[in-house]
């Protein structure tokens, strides 16, 4: 068993949403970053103040129901709605606020946006 | 004397073309992610494997889809960095000259055609035009 604890993630300059408590569970282990270069700075830091798995989404890929939070690089119409649509979770690099087909799916319980690695706090 | 050749900045060739990409085109979005992508987001793009990667797109370039060229009237910040390192591209025909999202391309309103398996799609500088010849009185 591992020992997780948690991080609040809050809004960046110019993001929306959140703020986002995150706690991995044995179930949901996965700090996914679905971002360009690999591991993204700020899924890093969330995985080490968590306790959580760094995981790639480009490299490989994992089922909705094992990630604890999506981090994405998103400009503003894909990627942002695709997790919140499944209830994911989402963490945006970019500062960007519900937009494109999905929007309907962004809400402040479930995306923030904006984020920078002073954003991520250990509880 | 013949214009010069547009500058190839990005060559790519269809692979898949997600059930959600007509939706969206309707839309006025037209979303390309490399064939990397994760499958949660292969519903709605249009996927690829590129030839030529050597810059995104600036406005004045066009982004050539089959046999439908598209003039680029605006790009976001963070365009080129999703495009080298992902293949991802936001297509808006939303005819904007400042963008919405900092991943959009803005092109025409209207203006998305519908994308097939085997297309190419480029993305093209055009040359410069050559300086007019001086003429002497």
């Amino acid at each position: 068993m591992t020992e997780y604890r948690s991080v609040t993630v809050t809004k960046g300059r110019g993001g929306w949403g959140g703020p986002l408590t995150i706690t991995p569970t044995d179930d949901r282990p996965l700090i996914y970053s679905v971002t360009g270069g690999g591991i993204h700075p700020v899924a890093a830091r969330i995985a080490e103040l968590t306790g959580g798995e760094p995981f790639d989404g480009f490299r490989s890929s994992a089922p909705f129901d094992r990630i604890a939070v999506a981090v994405i690089d998103c400009g503003g119409t894909a990627r942002i709605g695709v997790y919140p649509m499944k209830k994911v979770l989402t963490v945006d690099v970019h500062s960007t606020s519900p937009a494109g087909p999905l929007a309907n799916f962004i809400t402040e319980k479930l995306f923030v946006s904006g984020v920078g690695l002073d954003d991520v706090v250990a509880l | 004397m013949t214009a010069a050749d547009p500058t190839e900045l990005y060559t790519t060739d269809v692979v898949a073309v997600g059930s959600l990409v007509a939706d969206f085109v309707q839309s006025g979005v037209l979303v390309l992610f490399g064939e990397q992508a994760p499958e949660e987001l292969h519903e709605f793009s249009v996927l690829h494997r590129p030839r030529v990667q050597v810059a995104g797109p600036a406005v004045g370039d066009v982004v050539v889809l089959g046999d439908v060229r598209l003039p680029v009237l605006a790009v976001g910040d963070v365009v080129a960095a999703n495009l080298l390192q992902l293949g991802h591209l936001d297509l808006k025909a939303d005819g904007r000259d400042v963008p919405t999202m900092p991943g959009d391309v803005c092109v025409p309103e209207g203006s998305l055609p519908a994308v097939q398996v085997g297309q190419t799609i480029r993305i093209l500088r055009p040359a410069p035009m050559p300086a007019p010849e001086r003429t002497t009185p």
